[in-house]
């Protein structure tokens, strides 16, 4: 099921939804870097029209924003980029640049006064407004600020960088040219190298203000929108230590750190973080005139909030809950309704692990409505959803407030949510058993274009919703018997979502599943044994359930039946409905395997009853499927078929390509058992009825591997074939039986005594 | 960790007189040893280490002229370097490193290339402060870097490994290391630095420095000689190992240097960290009388003169200083604390602005600030200061525990109780710590922490005997009448040891508590000695005397009284057990799951 992740309630840097760079003030300052892009700028300014093709020119245009937005960097590697859009001008900036380092400290002073010079004019070339302008501008501004000293300083680190560009390209080209003088420099030079390591990490050198916020927010949005494409933890934070080393009043740096130590799970350096943020921002927030006294106080409530939020992420939730209650009364005491409604969001959420109240969320959405929060309203509609579904609503109201939150989401852009919100309707069929609606969606997200902006090439980001629809992919397809092309989408997820991410979980649960199911069809016992550990690790309910059939069908049936009750208790206590109707199921098959049919059927009742309620039409129809059985065993094979005849249409339509062969097969024994009262003509045509249908179950379950079953149904056509008196049918059909019974070692289960 | 003995290469046969015992019996012997070393670090102009020296060699009874030493022969490497070594070192000594390096450059004895690299360390440090100021970017100031600091690092090493060194090389190697923040590397060549030299106190500070935990000083391998011992209390003071630190220099005054200033003030300030105010205050005055132009350490002589609200005195120790020499971090200090403490916060925080703009690392003046913020009630600023000063050091138990004192005035319990814990776990044995986290817990109604807390902060040995009085009333709220009882009893029992006479508000609230559960267990007589006790107090006089007609009514109606004569107290055997605080305790285990 998809579900509403906590950390999309609150982020600090996001309103409704967007992230934010914050903007304090635009400080920049000139650097050898800079100027060798100033000079770019200069030269594409001076060689017109003509001299540079359109698609030349273009692919300059594109290179320009990355290069006035990123971190410095070296000479050589700025060359490579400018010659791979256009080598000509990549030629003249290397000479203008060589003439300048070489040349005196005049021709550097005699530049910036001609950069002015692009402003002037009739037609100036350069727009004072635009991108370039204001970058040029800003370096101008920067260069006449600076002191006596300060200049020679800028003027000895172009040289710097100039001579650094330059030995490494001539490290390049001859690198065989080593005499032993050199040699013996480059030792020296590796022997300072060693001394260096702890520096290299950084070898991009102090970001400015403004290329940090732009590293920060990149950071960011990719933590959230796309984990694998942002720095790896152990990286991320070196940067960031780097960066608080030469400006540790940078606060969001810390709140970045925060998130990348969520991504690691470690408590402590985060909480240090995050309330590391709170101090500094606290501090911002006092200094700027314009926030006052408002701003301050606002930080501390939401550094309470956010408090809150963190240790719910760990679990934490009577320490969530004491820092909530704190954000919550300062909130109250300054009439802060926005922060308020935060609150009582993540109060909904905190109250969701413990009792399922849902008061709470309808009046957090009126709320929300009325503040005018689309983003925490529409999520806490889809919360709303979630629950409901679980508690069993009717699936026309459900989808009627999904489409109304689209509604919402659509009109303000909000993409994200409109993903969980596909991704909750492919969850909500397959809860439903609806599996081609829930097909149909769940291929809809897929194949949709994100409104976000996406690194080229990638039409989508690699959030929470799109794990969660290719997962549900995965199973579905894997119902249908479709192994290959599960396991393809389960080699996708892997890409997409490395193992060590944050949402690596979900696949990882859904591809033991399916290996789980195959090995049980295959019966494979052991094997299913083995992987209950890796599917308890992810999902305990599941492990242990899973644990439960596995001792089943290795006829250990005391301990499967008291880890079922167990199991069943605890289901009950925390309303998982879907999972208390499996196990229920479990139980009956348990009852009438130990040849007590009679003491099932109340518990199938029951079970029939609860998936009526909830309306999990997949849960119900196999609840009849076993309901049948039980009658099928008590001798009443009529009232079986009937009630079969009202199932068997949602499975074929519906179910998995197993329950159909099940349900096939099952249709075959009543009709053989009822036809046992009939006369002659009217049974030979119902055994030959019960035949074909046995024959459609056979190839149901030859499509998923289900061998014992294969070897049951072949037997018991074997069976009719002789009671038909054909002969030659019925010995292909028992050399079959014989070929399979010999590979498969029978447990001793009577061969027809099973669903 | 460090270089085992057997690697190290010995001392120069120059100084023969360099390897010293490790037994104090001959002081005579020691002094010679010192007079030397004073005259060596002084030739080689590390001014820090002679000036400690000739302090503690002043502090023995000087010599006769027969003992005296005669200077240390003249090489023929230093014959040869005899001028340019007398006109570097003249340029050193007016700050023209650059000049004295480039006159040393290419000399040979050990002294001249020692000075020559020391020249270029302290250029590369002078220039380094100098760009700070100028520097081409606000986030470029946290990169400005001594320059030659890795070209020193290299001619060093080499030098090292060929085992070319002297004490002093090594001494110098190691600060280069240390700056480069390369810590394992520069512990390792300090401690072989020691053992070449042990004399020489600046390499055994470095290490002091270094050295964060007791575990790490277990693994050093240190020289067997008495300069250990002076180590060793040194880094038990900072370490907070203040009992061992003070046995140690209790042995170095008994063997003879009780006259040593330096020896005097570690003790005092050992008290004031243990917060034995009295004893370090006149540890403080006995040494302001030896030595009246002192200025070192006389931020924490401030600090004790404001606990104790001592008014004309700071103004005195204030003015005095600021004749001495009004630029230095102490002076700075004393004068913000004496605002301070005369409510002037605006100006107490100018000065400990000025203390931090000469010496942006001195870690107390942040504190400070952040007090005289709080004072102000200026929150935000608070914040920042205590935030400033955790950066400094993150082991600051102090500015830990004003973050927290800040956000409990901001309404805020649950937030502050991480930082009172972070302020706990580095004080553990701090009872004012632990009852911080009491409040806050109460505040939470986490009535169950807040009882652990309180009850630590009383058995850690409670400064301010509030801890006991706050349990008796968590355990009154909770109707455990009993426990209370027994924290009520155990506070005043405290309270009348200590035989001082300073007015407990709580004391009557305790009596009359104690009145009334032995009148429900219908203990007359204590009842009425408690009574009794609670006329003396003026709040709880009508309710004593109530509860005594009381008691004698109820006397009357029951069987005749035992006893005439009034029990002193009711003090259960058990309760009057230890209380001694253990000495080194851990953390409390509060609750696992937070940090």
């Amino acid at each position: 099921m998809a579900s509403v992740h906590e950390s999309l309630y609150f982020n600090p840097m996001m309103t409704n939804g967007v992230v934010h760079a914050n903007v304090f003030g635009i400080k920049d300052w000139v650097t050898p870097y800079k100027i060798a892009v100033l000079v770019l700028l200069n030269e594409m300014g001076r060689t017109g029209e003509g001299a540079v093709s359109l698609m030349e020119r273009r692919r300059l245009n594109q290179l320009l924003l990355p290069l006035l937005q990123g971190p410095d960097i070296t000479l050589s590697k700025l060359y490579k980029l400018i010659e791979e859009s256009c080598p000509q001008l990549a030629n003249s900036v290397q000479i203008r640049i060589k003439l300048m380092a070489e040349g005196e400290l005049k021709d550097m002073e005699q530049f910036f006064d001609d950069l002015s010079d692009s402003f002037s004019g009739t037609e100036p070339e350069v727009h004072k407004t635009s991108v370039v302008g204001l970058f040029l501008r800003h370096m101008i501004l920067a260069y006449s600020k600076l002191s006596f000293s300060q200049v020679f300083k800028l003027y000895t680190a172009l040289q710097q960088y100039f001579q650094n560009g330059e030995k490494k390209s001539v490290e390049d080209t001859d690198m065989e040219l080593t005499s032993r003088e050199e040699g013996e420099r480059k030792m020296e030079k590796e022997e300072l190298d060693v001394s260096i390591r702890e520096e290299e990490v950084s070898c991009s050198g102090p970001l400015s203000q403004k290329q940090a916020e732009f590293f920060l927010s990149q950071q960011a949005s990719l933590l959230k929108n796309d984990e694998t494409k942002a720095l790896t933890p152990a990286s991320l934070q070196k940067e960031l230590n780097n960066l608080l080393k030469f400006n540790p009043d940078f606060a969001e740096a810390h709140y970045l750190s925060y998130l990348n130590n969520l991504r690691v799970q470690d408590v402590f350096s985060s909480t240090h973080s995050l309330l590391h943020y709170f101090d500094r921002l606290i501090l911002t927030g006092a200094e700027s005139k314009s926030n006052g006294e408002e701003g301050y106080g606002r930080s501390l409530r939401y550094a309470a909030l956010n408090l809150a939020a963190l240790h719910c992420r760990f679990g934490h939730y009577q320490q969530a809950e004491l820092a909530l209650q704190e954000a919550i009364r300062i909130a109250q005491e300054s009439n802060d309704h926005v922060c308020l409604q935060h609150c009582l969001s993540w109060l909904y959420v905190l109250g969701q692990k413990r009792s399922d109240s849902y008061v709470l969320l309808e009046h957090s959405v009126k709320k929300a409505v009325h503040f005018g929060l689309p983003y925490l309203a529409s999520l806490g509609i889809q919360s709303l959803v979630q629950q409901r579904a679980f508690a069993g609503k009717t699936a026309n109201k459900l989808m009627d407030a999904l489409k109304d939150s689209d509604l919402l989401h659509w009109k303000h852009s909000l993409s994200e949510l409109i993903d969980i919100s596909i991704a909750q309707k492919t969850a909500i069929w397959r809860l439903y058993g609806r599996s081609t609606m829930a097909l149909q969606q769940a291929q809809m997200l897929l194949s949709m274009n994100s409104l976000e902006a996406v690194n080229a090439g990638v039409q989508q980001n690699n959030t929470e919703s799109f794990a969660v629809a290719l997962c549900h992919l995965a199973e579905l397809h894997a119902e249908q018997g479709c192994f290959a092309a599960a396991s393809e989408v389960l080699k996708h997820l892997k890409e997409r979502f490395p193992p060590n991410s944050q949402h690596a979980q979900l696949w990882m649960l859904c591809d033991q599943k399916i290996q789980f199911d195959r090995a049980m069809n295959d019966g494979k016992y052991h094997l299913a044994d083995s992987l209950v550990t890796g599917i308890t690790a992810l999902n305990s309910i599941e492990g242990v359930y899973r644990k439960a059939i596995v001792l089943q069908a290795q006829n250990q049936m005391s301990e499967a039946h008291k880890l079922l009750q167990k199991l069943l208790i605890h289901c009950q206590k925390i309303r998982n409905t879907e999972m208390v109707i499996s196990v229920l199921l479990s139980v009956a098959e348990l009852y009438w395997r130990s040849s007590s049919p009679t003491i099932a059927l109340p518990v199938l009742l029951q079970a029939l009853a609860l998936s009526k309620e909830y309306r999990l039409q997949y849960l119900a129809s196999e609840t009849v499927l076993n309901l049948a059985f039980a009658q099928l065993i008590l001798g009443i094979p009529e009232q079986a078929l009937s009630l079969l005849h009202m199932a068997i249409e949602p499975i074929l339509a519906d179910g998995a390509v197993l329950d159909k062969g099940r349900a096939m097969f099952l249709v075959a024994k009543c009709q053989v058992a009822s036809a046992a009262a009939y006369d002659p003509p009217k049974k030979t045509e119902a055994l030959e009825a019960a035949i074909e249908n046995l024959n459609e179950a056979k190839n149901y379950f030859a499509k998923v591997d289900c061998k014992e079953q294969i070897r049951d149904v072949v037997y018991f056509q074997a069976r009719l074939y002789h009671t038909l008196g054909k002969t030659q049918e019925r010995n292909r059909c028992a050399m079959l039986f014989r070929q399979l019974h010999q590979e498969l070692p029978s447990h001793g289960v009577p061969l027809i005594n099973h669903l | 960790m460090a270089a085992s003995p057997s690697v190290v290469p010995m001392a120069a046969p120059v100084m023969p007189v360099l390897s010293s015992s490790s037994d104090f019996s001959n002081l005579r012997e020691i002094k010679k040893q010192l007079l030397l070393i004073a005259g060596l670090t002084r030739e080689r102009g590390l001014l820090h280490s002679s000036k400690w020296s000739a302090e503690l060699a002043f502090s023995l009874p000087a010599l006769p002229l027969a003992e005296l030493q005669p200077p240390p022969p003249i090489t023929e490497e230093d014959a040869q370097d005899m001028d340019a070594y007398t006109l570097a070192k003249a340029y050193f000594d007016v700050k023209e490193y650059d000049r004295a390096a480039h006159f040393l450059h290419g000399c040979n004895s050990k002294k001249a290339y020692f000075l020559y690299m020391y020249s270029r360390y302290l250029s590369g440090e002078k220039k380094k402060d100098d760009e700070t100021v100028d520097s081409l970017g606000p986030l470029e100031k946290g990169q400005v870097k001594n320059e030659a600091l890795r070209e020193l690092r290299v001619e060093l090493s080499k030098k090292h490994q060929a085992r070319e060194l002297d004490g002093f090389g090594l001494y110098l190697y190691g600060v280069v290391l240390r700056k480069l923040d390369l810590v394992k590397e520069a512990i390792d060549v300090f401690v072989e630095a020691t053992h070449v030299l042990p004399l020489h106190w600046g390499a055994w500070l470095e290490l002091c420095n270094l050295i964060t935990d007791k575990e790490m000083l277990k693994f050093l391998s240190l020289p067997d000689t008495w300069m250990k011992e002076f180590f060793l209390a040194h880094i038990y003071t900072e370490l907070q190992l203040i009992e061992e630190a003070l046995q140690k220099y209790q042995n170095l005054i008994d063997v003879g240097f009780s006259k040593s200033s330096y020896i005097v003030s570690q003790i005092a300030v050992a008290y004031h960290n243990i917060r034995d105010i009295d004893k370090a205050l006149s540890i403080f005055n006995e040494l302001r009388k030896q030595d009246p132009y002192r200025i070192e350490n006389m931020d924490t002589f401030s600090n004790l003169l404001y606990v104790r609200s001592m008014k004309s005195e700071l103004s005195y120790l204030a003015h005095n200083l600021c004749e001495i020499d009004k630029y230095r971090v102490e002076t700075c200090c004393v004068i913000g604390n004496y605002y301070s403490l005369r409510s002037q916060h605006e100006k107490a925080a100018l000065y400990f602005q000025r203390a931090l703009k000469l010496n942006p690392r001195y870690l107390g003046a942040w504190t400070l600030m952040g007090h005289e913020y709080m004072e102000m009630k200026n929150t935000s600023a608070a914040i920042q200061a205590y935030r400033h000063a955790i950066e400094v050091n993150k082991r600051d138990y102090r500015a830990w525990y004003g973050l927290g004192q800040t956000y409990e005035i901001l309404k805020m319990p649950f937030y502050c109780l991480y930082y009172y814990r972070r302020a706990h776990q580095l004080r553990p044995n701090d009872s004012r710590m632990l009852v911080a986290l009491g409040e806050c817990y109460e505040k939470l109604n986490q009535l169950v922490e807040a009882k652990k807390c309180y009850w630590r902060a009383y058995a850690v040995g409670d400064v301010e005997k509030m801890a006991l009085v706050k349990l008796a009333k968590l355990h009154e709220q909770l109707t455990e009448s009993e426990q209370a009882a027994q924290c009520y009893i155990k506070y005043i029992q405290d309270i009348y040891s200590c035989g001082e006479i300073v007015e407990h508000l709580e004391e009557s609230t305790a009596f009359r508590y104690l009145a009334q559960y032995y009148f429900k267990c219908k203990l007359w007589d204590e009842a009425s000695t408690c009574a009794q006790k609670c006329c003396a107090f003026n709040d709880t006089r009508e309710e004593g005397k109530a509860l005594l007609r009381q008691i004698l009514q109820l006397r009357n109606q029951g069987e005749t009284p035992s006893t005439e004569m009034p029990a002193p107290f009711f003090l259960p055997a058990s309760l009057s057990a230890n209380n001694t605080p253990t000495r080194r305790v851990s953390p409390l285990n509060l609750s696992s799951v937070t940090p």
